[in-house]
């Protein structure tokens, strides 16, 4: 009989320090002592901070150990599972190992508690046990839909909770299923986009190496409110862990019956298939993405047609981003006023961060939408890192921008920060301290789009390259004014021009950067 | 369609529904600049030359993407819209080695002519570029991708013309170059050589080898005439200076090929090396001499009034001549016959065009090789394959279009076929003088839903049996009469027949020429008036496209008088 059971972080950071050698060590001692049919070793998705990785959770106690090596793995069995005593130094926090895991150190009744939705069990299951996502109310929320909910019902309930796409753009999610289901053409499509390569952006690589069933429900569950049967997730190729989580998902889902044919019994079959992405940032562009599903070269479609109209083969489809997706099931299980309490009027729920930078902690954050970005690095970033003074955060991806110190209270939602001129971006949350050069900041973000521009259209492709060159010129003090003026109509231009949201993004650091440190860019200046 | 009422620069123009801005903005003469757009290719919207403004759109629209709607309101020429286009001329020309006056489109050239529009009179940003290489790999275009803008102009339409996918473009952003299947050079890829791509080039990217720096616009003339080097017969517009043969291009929009067109329709017969026989020969003290026409004429006439005679011709010359030619073997009460085969009248189904291979969703494929003889037929073929019609062959040796087939079957089982085809909507049956009697009777019960397209391998077949002539072998007549026109290598009579007085009407030395005891010039392909019949059925003009040699006579006229004189 199994009576404790102990979970060690999977994830790449975690495996790049040890995690593997702990488990074997946490094996090896469990066989010594004879423990190894009463105590179950599996792998976890990351838990949140960097700084306590590779982290071993011991339950049912919920505890959490953390940073374990292969000898203190070892100590924590000889000690906790074999004599039953705590090994209080190695224990994450006080907070943490007496409070649920997601709280990590915050009391959960304040503004700036973590609250999580879309990574309640992230960190807390193993993603590669259906049943332990089942124990924590998996597929609940298909089976009350399938049993007890039309497909209107479904979508009507997505609708009213208001929520947004959260790859970035916060399309209302609601509003995208309708334009699908009211579309007259059949099959329907669901995809999901996995090609997460917004710099410095991991959330959804975290969400699905955490939670994967979490994407599987929200995904089957679209497709029962579009009258899709059939699903793609297209994941960035370099996530090859995330990719064989998710295929271990799905297979375990269908012999449960929780996808595939007929599911649970009733007339909805949905069926998933994972598609690894080659390595181009550009197909995180919905209709890039779609052509290079296609098996065609990535590059953006023209729009209109949009992919709810002509999207994956043709057919009407739903693109979702993962951590849309991942807020499907917890809104059908717990409707839509639940969601809507959470977050702010105009963008309920929650927006999972990546924090990393110049801040003390760095890491994964779910926060509800409205914090701002002081409470954010303030609370669970720790405060800068040194005691150093903010200067600016990107927050990366094609609608991300550089966030100065004068909008750190600023509620971060997407109506919000559109009213204030920046954006929410994909997640990333890249702190940077007073010592950071914004010109060098813009330099390296505009080489980022240069390489990776499709190379469809003019301005992307002649424009990013201009653009890098003028601000090479610049970092070395070889422009002169007229050459800063020229960046600047470059960077307008560009961004007026271009076909799809890269080429729009692109020179946007050059005019945040601008608008709000443009001395930083004149001190460079030869005249 | 339904019609659309919108304003383009204050003035209201009618336009139908699924038009673009574009679109409604040509045909009501409105210019926008485009580069990347084509009115044969997909809209492409990538150049960004044709933005323009619409009232209560957010930013610039492309006009080339952008649907037309009721009541909208476009600007083609606000002071945004030319920046913009300004700034990606500026950007083009910074990126490549755009130095016009050493390019051989220079006056031509679509890139300049924009930068000429919006008044680019000097570089605005640094050009990185490198030297990029210059492909030659191929007999008749060259690719200098130094002069490439990366419109992808060549990329569509080896796609959606051709359906052929040789070219695309690899790596990307600003490392992005056109390439050929897996980046090989273009000459050992499978490109065709069809010369589509060259002609869809907007600038000097894309060169024609003969006739670079051969003449402007302004300086060549241009000629529309049909191809006769096989019996589809496409449009041709025959671009000519001083007297010289420059190029052909396809004619967009023309039927039946609406401006695709092959190697040997574009390229091949404006490499002709053979040597020409200018002036009538007759045979004297057993060695052929130049003569002149009257007494070349009146020696071939002397040993038709001997009887005994056999005609024998290739159908690769005009109505006219074909008819002439039946006439004066009628007159001189002897055989006359075709030296080509004639693909057989199956005697059902509709007599399809070249447009119904497109709307097919069946095509069968028997006896014939489309991708090998009537090339243009074979790349409808693969359009049509590649819009996901079942494409069947039927054959017992090797057909190029196996590769695209959905399915090949021998002869034996024609019957696989007819099957499969049972529950398609539109069936086209392609099919030459291979076709069997087992292939034929299979497909009868099709009925209305089958339209066939025969494609005999003479040029001018149609024109041949109009004429009344048919197929026949030589049959050991005293007097044989062989017209070959312009005859190619393969087809060429090659020995003379034992003894028998032969008298060849011909454009090249060849063999049988020589071998002969009177020669006739013949016009070639450009110097020919009159009709020819294409495969449809349908007689379309031949034009004098430059003047005959001054002893070259037309081969009607020429067996007209011959006929004169018995």
């Amino acid at each position: 009989m199994i009576r404790s059971t102990v979970l060690v972080s999977g994830d790449p950071i975690s495996l790049s320090r040890g995690a593997e050698d702990t488990r074997l060590a946490i094996e090896a001692e469990l066989a010594f002592y004879g423990l190894e049919d009463e105590v179950r070793v599996g792998y976890t998705g990351r838990v949140n901070r960097t700084d306590v990785l590779p982290v071993v959770v011991v339950y049912p106690e919920g505890i959490v150990y953390g940073p374990v090596s292969p000898e203190t793995g070892a100590t924590i069995v000889s000690e906790h599972l074999y004599k039953g005593r705590k090994v209080e130094h190695l224990l994450v926090s006080a907070e943490v190992a007496s409070a649920e895991i997601d709280t990590l150190g915050v009391a959960e009744d304040t503004l700036y508690a973590q609250k999580r939705v879309v990574l309640k069990r992230a960190g807390t299951i193993d993603p590669y046990s259906i049943d332990e996502y089942i124990a924590y109310d998996g597929y609940f929320a298909l089976g009350k839909a399938l049993t007890s909910m039309t497909p209107g019902e479904v979508l009507d309930t997505v609708k009213s909770s208001g929520l947004q796409g959260r790859g970035g753009a916060g399309f209302p999610t609601g509003l995208k299923w309708t334009f699908v289901a009211q579309q007259p053409e059949s099959p329907r499509y669901i995809v999901c986009n996995a090609d997460e390569s917004e710099p410095g952006t991991f959330k959804d690589r975290l969400i699905v190496e955490g939670d994967p069933h979490a994407v599987l429900e929200g995904m089957a569950l679209a497709g029962y409110a579009v009258g899709a049967s059939e699903g793609w997730i297209y994941i960035r190729g370099e996530y090859a862990m995330a990719k064989d989580i998710l295929n271990h998902a799905i297979t375990a889902a269908e012999e449960l019956n929780l996808l595939g044919d007929n599911i649970m019994g009733t007339s909805f079959s949905f069926h998933v298939h994972v598609h690894a992405g080659a390595g181009a940032y550009v197909c995180g562009e919905e209709t890039a993405l779609l052509n290079s599903l296609e098996g065609e070269r990535g590059i953006p479609r023209i729009r209109p047609p949009y992919p709810t109209v002509y999207g994956f083969r043709g057919k009407p489809t739903v693109v979702n981003n993962v951590e849309t997706l991942a807020n499907i099931a917890p809104i059908i299980l717990n409707g839509a006023d639940w969601f809507r309490a959470i977050g702010t009027e105009r963008s309920p729920g929650t927006k999972v961060y990546t924090m990393l930078g110049d801040v003390a902690l760095s890491g994964l954050v779910e926060a509800p939408m409205g914090t701002t970005l002081r409470e954010i690095i303030g609370i669970y970033g720790g405060g800068m890192k040194g005691g150093k003074a903010f200067k600016a955060a990107q927050t990366g991806g094609s609608s991300g921008t550089i966030i100065p110190a004068e909008l750190l209270d600023v509620p971060m939602d997407f109506a919000s920060m559109r009213e204030k001129g920046v954006g929410l971006g994909s997640g990333a949350l890249l702190v940077c301290d007073e010592d950071t050069d914004i010109v060098d900041l813009a330099y390296v973000l505009v080489r980022f789009f240069k390489t990776e521009s499709c190379g469809k259209c003019t301005p992307c492709r002649v424009g990013t390259a201009q653009m890098l060159e003028a601000l090479d010129r610049l970092r070395k003090g070889m422009a002169r004014r007229a050459d800063l003026e020229r960046l600047e109509e470059i960077a307008t231009y560009v961004q007026q021009a271009s076909f799809c949201g890269l080429g729009q993004a692109a020179p946007v650091p050059i005019l945040t950067g601008l608008q709000y440190f443009r001395s930083e860019f004149e001190s460079r200046l030869r005249d | 369609m339904s019609e659309v009422r919108l304003t383009i620069n204050n003035q209201p123009v009618t336009g139908l529904s699924g038009q673009t801005i574009l679109e409604a903005a040509q045909a009501a003469g409105v210019d926008i600049p485009v580069l990347c757009s084509h009115p044969a290719l997909s809209a492409w919207g990538a150049c960004r030359m044709c933005v323009v403004e619409v009232k209560g759109m957010r930013g610039l629209q492309t006009a080339c993407t952008c649907p037309i709607a009721d009541g909208m309101e476009v600007q083609t020429e606000t002071t945004a819209a030319v920046d913009v286009r300004k700034f990606v001329l500026e950007l083009l020309f910074s990126e490549r080695n755009h130095y016009c006056m050493f390019c051989q489109m220079s006056g031509d050239c679509e890139l300049q002519d924009a930068a000429y529009r919006y008044g680019l009179d000097h570089f605005t940003y640094p050009r990185p570029y490198q030297k990029l290489s210059v492909d030659a790999s191929r007999k008749y275009f060259i690719m200098d991708h130094n002069r490439c803008i990366l419109c992808t102009r060549c990329v569509r339409a080896c796609s959606e013309i051709v359906a052929n996918h040789t070219l695309d473009v690899r790596a990307r952003g600003a490392d992005s170059m056109i390439m050929a299947d897996l980046d090989v050079p273009f000459g050992e890829s499978s490109c065709v050589e069809c010369g589509t791509c060259l002609q869809v080039c907007p600038t000097g990217a894309l060169i024609d080898a003969r006739s670079a720096y051969g003449g402007r616009e302004k300086d060549v003339v241009h000629t529309e005439t049909t191809c006769m080097q096989c019996s589809v017969g496409c449009a041709l517009d025959v671009v000519t200076r001083y007297n010289r043969l420059l190029r052909v291009d396809g004619i967009w929009g023309s039927e039946p090929n609406d401006g695709l067109l092959c190697v040997d329709g574009r390229f091949a017969p404006l490499y002709e090396e053979r040597k020409r026989v200018t002036s009538p020969l007759v045979r004297k003290d057993g060695k052929l001499v130049e003569a002149g026409w009257d007494e070349a004429l009146s020696t071939v006439a002397a040993r038709f009034k001997a009887g005994g005679v056999q005609g024998l011709t290739t159908c690769a010359t005009t109505n006219e001549a074909l008819e002439a030619f039946a006439g004066l073997f009628a007159k001189a009460k002897g055989e006359a016959g075709l030296l080509e085969p004639v693909a057989p009248v199956l005697g059902y189904g509709t007599t399809g065009k070249l447009a119904d291979i497109l709307d097919a969703d069946f095509i069968v494929v028997a006896g014939a090789q489309p991708l090998d003889y009537q090339r243009v037929v074979g790349y409808f073929i693969q359009r049509a394959a590649d819009h996901g019609a079942t494409v069947a062959v039927i054959a017992d040796t090797e057909n190029s279009l196996t590769k695209r087939a959905t399915m090949t079957v021998s002869y034996a089982d024609a019957d696989q076929v007819a099957k499969a085809a049972a529950d398609a909507k539109k069936i086209v049956l392609v099919y030459s003088v291979g076709i069997k009697s087992r292939v034929i009777a299979a497909f009868r019960h099709l009925g209305d839903r089958l339209y066939t397209l025969a494609l005999s391998p003479g040029r001018n077949e149609r024109g041949a049996t109009a004429a009344g002539l048919k197929h026949a072998e030589p049959n050991g007549a005293q007097t044989r009469f062989f017209l070959l026109g312009e005859q190619s290598e393969d087809q060429a009579l090659t020995t003379k027949v034992d003894g028998a007085f032969t008298v060849v009407q011909a454009s090249y030395l060849s063999p049988l020429v020589e071998g002969a005891d009177v020669v006739l010039p013949t016009p070639v392909w450009y110097e020919r008036t009159g009709h020819t019949t294409d495969y449809a059925g349908v007689v379309k003009p031949v034009a004098e496209v430059l003047p005959k040699p001054a002893a070259v006579r037309d081969d009607a006229e020429v067996l007209s008088a011959l006929a004169a004189m018995l």
